[in-house]
């Protein structure tokens, strides 16, 4: 939330954004010159973030909950690339909606677009090539993806404002504990629903998915088989 | 489903014709001056300024803004309070300990530092208010253009922001028809029905970003859309105030400096 953040975190936030930004835009480049037709898919990923994202529910601590969205765009993408998006998302979002804010984006931007995406990327091609479910995959992904930009979002607001007795440890835990009460089931419904937009994915248009080497031939078949 | 877009409310407000630099500056500064201010005199003036601008100058709804700050507000006082209650101080009214490593207490010190961070965030509110409801998207994509960000980010930028609309439009009337089919009877139905609304709007909105690529390519996209700058001039009377702005509340911040509650 705008302003919630002492100046010097929102600095030290941005400085870390910054350079994942500029190489996310390095890699946005060159698949927007490989591919054209990623670019409407990059455009629905990140409507898509914008929609889910605008969900939110109150918490009690100075942010709040809600679906990230984050996920399906890390697996299509990777996480650099969702970098660039989260940070266009999240300023249309300050703008638009008046959630977030200018001050706390580059916060905002480390705990969605980078860390919660690269953890559900590490996870997506951690089961890739496994005799896992493309489904329990995607899940798995999205679902952690979320829990994790959560998990950063709490460690951004303890080191901001420590406790008195206990210091960061005691308030990473209250602000984890008060996020967890809603934010670890959004999450699964999150991965729910992200699995089951997947699905119609690999119904429909699986071979784009193909192309762009998210899954191979052998899997969409194989899923396609359980759809 | 939505609340209004702020885009709505600043396509037609009344500072819409000032030049989209002079905004944001006003914006931006008041925000930086808001985390530069150690006492609570100096977020409170700002957001008082920046209001009374949005309200009489860009002729703002009092109804959509009091509901836009209502939100924001109600989180910053829950916030407020757990900070008063996880930092302590010398002068304690009330404490109590229910866990080994955990400390509950209100002190006089940290009612002070819960009260100026929700002024803190009153203040930068109404900054970012200030620009989401006086400045269109379509006004920062040419100010952005200027600042030298890849013409290919910005393009994506565009494709996002319309996606959202289309998207929003697609959400909005599946959902309706999902509701009047009881598709959000139970606890089970409403995920099903959730995904499936997700799906759909998804896949239309993809195609309809295909068709988009066709149509402007078809019509020579080389990577680049063409941006009318309309370049509104910067005008002495504007210019005038942001200067008095800036300057008389770069003097409040100085002034209020350490000012407390208790």
């Amino acid at each position: 939330m705008e302003g919630f953040l002492p100046l010097e975190w929102c600095i030290v936030w941005w400085l870390i954004a910054l350079p994942c930004l500029v190489y996310g835009v390095w890699r946005l480049k060159k698949v927007m010159d490989a591919d054209r037709e990623a670019l409407p898919l990059l455009g629905v990923t990140g409507g898509f973030i914008f929609i889910l994202s605008s969900l939110k529910l109150p918490s009690v601590t100075g942010s709040c909950s809600h679906p990230t969205g984050t996920g399906l765009s890390a697996i299509c993408f990777g996480p650099w690339i969702t970098s660039v998006i989260c940070a266009i998302v999240l300023l249309f979002q300050s703008l638009f909606l008046a959630h977030g804010g200018l001050s706390v984006l580059g916060a905002n931007i480390v705990s969605m677009g980078i860390v919660g995406p690269c953890v559900g990327y590490a996870i997506y091609r951690l089961l890739k090539d496994t005799s896992v479910n493309v489904y329990v995959t995607v899940f798995l992904a999205t679902a952690l993806a979320d829990m994790f930009t959560y998990i950063v979002t709490s460690f951004e607001l303890a080191l901001a404002y420590p406790a008195d007795v206990g210091g960061f440890g005691t308030s990473f835990i209250m602000f984890m504990g008060i996020f967890a009460v809603t934010q670890v089931p959004l999450a699964i419904v999150e991965g729910i629903v992200l699995a089951l937009v997947f699905k119609y994915i690999v119904a429909l248009k699986p071979d784009i998915l193909v192309r762009m080497n998210v899954f191979s031939e052998s899997q969409i078949i194989a899923a396609r088989g359980e759809a | 489903m939505f609340e209004e877009l702020l885009e709505d409310v600043a396509q037609k407000n009344g500072l819409r014709e000032v030049n989209t630099c002079l905004k944001l500056t006003a914006g931006l500064s008041a925000l930086v001056l808001c985390l530069l201010s150690t006492g609570y005199g100096s977020p409170l003036f700002i957001a008082l300024v920046l209001s009374a601008a949005v309200l009489l100058l860009a002729r703002v709804d009092l109804r959509i803004y009091v509901e836009l700050f209502l939100v924001p507000l109600w989180f910053a006082m829950m916030s407020a309070i757990v900070i008063v209650l996880i930092s302590g101080g010398e002068h304690i009214f009330w404490s109590w300990n229910p866990l080994p490593f955990l400390s509950l207490s209100v002190s006089s010190e940290s009612i002070n530092t819960g009260f100026f961070i929700l002024c803190r965030v009153i203040g930068s509110m109404s900054a970012l208010l200030f620009i989401a409801l006086t400045t269109p998207m379509t006004d920062l994509f040419v100010v952005m253009r200027k600042c030298r960000i890849p013409d290919f980010v910005i393009d994506l930028g565009m494709i996002i922001y319309r996606t959202i609309f289309f998207l929003m439009d697609q959400v909005q009337q599946v959902y309706r028809a999902q509701v009047m089919r009881l598709g959000y009877s139970g606890w089970r139905e409403s995920i099903t029905t959730f995904s499936m609304m997700c799906g759909a709007a998804f896949i239309t909105s993809w195609d309809a970003g295909d068709d988009l690529i066709r149509a402007m390519d078809a019509r020579c996209y080389d990577g680049k859309f063409a941006l009318l700058g309309e370049n509104r001039p910067v005008e002495l009377r504007p210019l005038a105030a942001l200067v008095t702005f800036i300057v008389v509340s770069s003097v409040v911040v100085v002034a209020s400096h350490g000012m407390t509650l208790l």
